[in-house]
């Protein structure tokens, strides 16, 4: 992983659709080592700020930069990033380690696909195509494809959905391993995953 | 972020392995599925099949056969070329892939995509259609060099088109209305083409190299527009 102090900087933030702004005027600054919680209610503007931050979206004013050793292109934000959300799906006609093989970048370690699908508890069904997996093995792959590129940003939106207390206690297990190298941005209305955060923003 | 990472080589070595890993991954889901292939090779040879026993072994002239040659290439190519890209918004994993790959790679791996589709097609549509239709092929190389440089403009033009339908949210029948305005100089030149070949006089090169030429500018000019058709604001 990229040993480098990262800082997150988000000025100005505002967006708006069909002229409807969703928030306004957000200022966010995260350092390697902290976690940020967004939260708030349906409609608020959770996944759009993550989308946004993770350079998926664009705001309707304000802006992002990330900052290693020099201001980081947006071009090259997704390899800085490791990002799962509710619309990140894996493909179905895929099995689970096909799909890690796919999402695992050049530079990445091979073998850390292999060690979340075993942490995951996931490793007896990598061979299985995903359409035969549950929608709580479905979720563990997607924090898996996040976590796999060993990105110093790690974005999350809401990665406790349809997890049982086991994956639920794997989810906080991961992120406690990782918490002091990256950066880690979580929208969720989970009070157990809000507490997986130093801070936040509550949205709406 | 490391200085390897900003040389343009470590960028050159992350395009080619992104491509790399999309293909692969392109290639995995559609012959696991075999959608796109199994509709539009039924129905080429369903469509082959077809004329063929209404003529009943009249052969047509050389010009009518080389039309009905590009009409079946056409329409059996508009019920796949735009499948690599409709699937994805279709099985929502479009985003799966935006964030997994680079944009620049999204296009190079899905216009390979396509012309190893088209291929395919054609080189199970060709020899099918020259079987039951009886086509007398004097000019052989130049026969296959028209229908392969045809292909390929067909593929290149339409690899832009399919992303813009993809992102409408648009189906095939959208696919094929759009793409026909589009693809209309290139049936034109490609059945002229065949159509040389099928005489006895010898045939110009001037259309397969015109062809060629027009899918290496279509697919540069795709390439530079696709960020703006594939990527939200």
């Amino acid at each position: 992983m990229n040993s480098a102090h990262y800082i997150l900087n988000a000025t100005g933030l505002a967006r708006a659709f069909n002229r409807i702004p969703l928030f306004t005027g957000l200022d966010i600054t995260v350092k390697t080592g902290e976690s940020f919680c967004v939260t708030g209610p349906n409609g608020s503007g959770k996944s759009t700020l993550l989308k946004i931050l993770a350079g998926l979206l664009s705001p309707s004013a304000g802006s992002v930069t990330y900052t290693a050793d020099a201001v980081i292109p947006r071009d090259e934000w997704p390899a800085h990033i490791g990002y799962t959300g509710p619309m990140v799906n894996p493909y179905d006609e895929l099995t689970a380690r096909e799909n890690i093989e796919f999402a695992c970048r050049r530079e990445s370690d091979p073998g850390r696909g292999h060690a979340l699908l075993d942490h995951f508890g996931l490793s007896r069904h990598g061979d299985k195509k995903l359409k035969h997996y549950s929608s709580g093995m479905k979720q563990r792959l997607k924090i898996i494809i996040a976590l796999v590129n060993d990105a110093p940003v790690l974005i999350l939106d809401e990665p406790g959905t349809n997890l049982d207390d086991g994956g639920n206690d794997l989810l906080a297990a991961a992120l406690d391993e990782v918490r002091k190298q990256k950066i880690i941005l979580i929208a969720t209305n989970d009070a157990r995953e809000e507490q997986l955060c130093g801070g936040g923003v509550r949205l709406g | 972020m490391t200085p390897a990472r900003s040389s343009s080589a470590a960028g050159v070595y992350g395009l080619g392995s992104d491509i790399i890993r999309n293909l692969r991954k392109d290639f995995r889901v559609e012959f696991r599925s075999r959608f796109a292939l199994n509709i539009a090779v039924s129905f080429a040879a369903i469509v082959t099949i077809a004329m063929s026993l209404t003529a009943g072994g009249a052969p047509f002239p050389a010009a009518v056969q080389s039309i009905l040659l590009w009409t079946v290439i056409f329409f059996s190519a508009m019920n796949g070329l735009s499948h690599i890209f409709v699937r994805e918004e279709d099985q929502a994993t479009a985003l799966f892939l935006r964030v997994s790959v680079t944009t620049d790679s999204i296009f190079i791996s899905k216009s390979i995509f396509n012309q190893v589709f088209m291929m395919i097609l054609l080189i199970v549509i060709t020899p099918l259609f020259v079987f039951f239709l009886q086509v007398n092929v004097i000019h052989i190389a130049f026969f296959i060099l028209s229908v392969a440089a045809g292909g390929i403009a067909i593929a290149a033009a339409t690899t832009i088109l399919a992303a813009m339908v993809a992102k409408a949210g648009g189906k095939g029948s959208l696919f094929t209305i759009i793409s026909f305005p589009v693809l209309l100089p290139i049936l034109w030149v490609s059945i002229n083409s065949t159509t040389g070949a099928l005489r006895q006089t010898a045939p110009s090169y001037d259309n397969p190299v015109f062809l060629l030429a027009f899918s290496g500018f279509i697919s540069v000019i795709s390439f530079l527009l696709f960020r703006s058709v594939w990527l939200e604001d």
